[in-house]
């Protein structure tokens, strides 16, 4: 977007610092943030805690929706996490689109396919080692040939394509978003005041919208997560 | 494909990222957990745990103040009773009093009104008793006035004085 991927070589590995750099400054966020919501628990709740256990209950409610009760325990507090994370990543890019140098310094890393792949490869990975830890090994392979033998090639290919679809769709509205942003900005300050004012206009308008899908993506994301685990899990 | 279709938005593959983010994923993670998640999670458990407790406490509770109320009512009427009963009993010997004070009354009134019939008869017949000797003195007295008529001096003089005597002695 805002020019060339930043990237440099550390032990054989290829890093992009934009995504680094952004994405420590993300994780800064998340944690200061929650960390300030949970300074003074109490048993009636105040302030900020109560938007905590608000965010919290919303999380749960998420998980509590697709899988059974028992099971639950853990894979909230990764939905909490996931969802926060996410919704933050999401909006910054918004506020924040720096470049220097014609070099990218910061935006939103889930706009990065690699970003939004690893997470969508931990979701997977996570939710066949739920599946063997839960099922047996033996167990976990019988669900590839469920309903019937037949469909094993297309449940191979399932998981596959849910892999690749869990990251790529977040990807792809997240950077389709702030692609938009960047357009529409250079098209405001093309024409001078004649179009600065619509320009303006037409931002604002997408930048609420790209807020809206922000935080649908995350939703998504987090759901389609616990989809993907229960189905694993359960049966 | 994938790797075309990655490689499309960046220039290299750049697979440290992903080591990077899953990494420091982690790391957030266990930062959050131990910060925010459990103090969190633990008071809305012991919330939740209070909460259920209230309850039963309160229905408890109630249990008690029904049980209370029933026997405040009991304890009430028994009182209402116990205060007719005082009523009753204090009218009762208040009556019962009272015609023994009007007996006892009319008795007294009774015995002083005989008493008083019997002195004025006892007077009466003493008056009468007197009277009648008064009436023999008297005639004898005369009697013997006009007897002693043609006595002398001396003799008219010591009639006097036993007269005066008599009638001393009388009087006394």
């Amino acid at each position: 977007m805002g020019g060339d991927a930043f990237t440099f070589k550390f032990l054989g590995l290829t890093f992009n610092a934009t995504n680094i750099i952004s994405g420590l400054v993300i994780y800064a966020i998340v944690f200061f943030v929650l960390f300030g919501m949970s300074r003074k628990i109490q048993m009636k709740p105040k302030g900020a805690q109560n938007v905590l256990e608000w965010l919290i209950d919303f999380t749960n409610g998420i998980v509590r929706s697709q899988m059974p009760n028992e099971e639950t325990g853990h894979y909230s507090f990764l939905a909490f996490v996931l969802f926060v994370f996410i919704f933050f990543a999401n909006q910054f890019g918004l506020i924040f689109n720096l470049s220097w140098n014609n070099q990218e310094i910061l935006r939103s890393p889930t706009a990065d396919p690699v970003v939004t792949l690893t997470f969508s490869l931990m979701v997977i990975v996570l939710a066949h080692f739920a599946g063997i830890a839960n099922k047996g090994f033996g167990g976990y392979l019988k669900g590839y040939v469920k309903p019937f033998a037949l469909m094993l090639p297309v449940n191979i290919i399932e998981e596959l394509a849910n892999f690749l679809t869990l990251g790529l769709r977040i990807f792809g509205n997240i950077f389709a978003g702030e692609l938009l942003l960047k357009l529409v900005a250079g098209v405001a300050f093309s024409h001078g005041a004649l179009t600065i004012i619509p320009g303006f206009l037409l931002e604002l308008l997408w930048q609420g919208f790209s807020v809206f899908i922000g935080s649908i993506q995350a939703y998504v994301f987090v759901t389609l997560t616990t989809v993907y685990i229960s189905r694993k899990v359960s049966e | 494909m994938f790797v075309n279709s990655v490689l499309a938005e960046s220039n290299s593959l750049y697979v440290g990222d992903l080591v990077f983010y899953i990494v420091t994923f982690i790391i957030l993670m266990l930062l959050i957990k131990h910060f925010a998640w459990k103090p969190v999670t633990d008071m809305m458990k012991k919330r939740a745990d209070k909460i259920a407790s209230d309850i039963d406490n309160a229905a408890k509770s109630r249990e008690n103040a029904e049980k209370m109320a029933a026997k405040r009512q009991a304890e009430l009427q028994n009182s209402h009773q116990e205060a007719a009963d005082i009523v009753n009993n204090a009218k009762k010997s208040g009556e019962v009093q009272r015609t023994q004070i009007v007996e006892a009354a009319q008795n007294d009134a009774q015995a002083l009104k005989q008493r008083a019939q019997e002195d004025a008869k006892q007077a009466r017949r003493d008056a009468l008793n007197g009277a009648k000797d008064d009436v023999a003195n008297l005639s004898i007295e005369i009697a013997s006035k006009l007897i002693h008529k043609e006595l002398n001096a001396d003799d008219q003089k010591e009639l006097i004085d036993s007269y005066i005597e008599g009638l001393v002695d009388h009087e006394s």
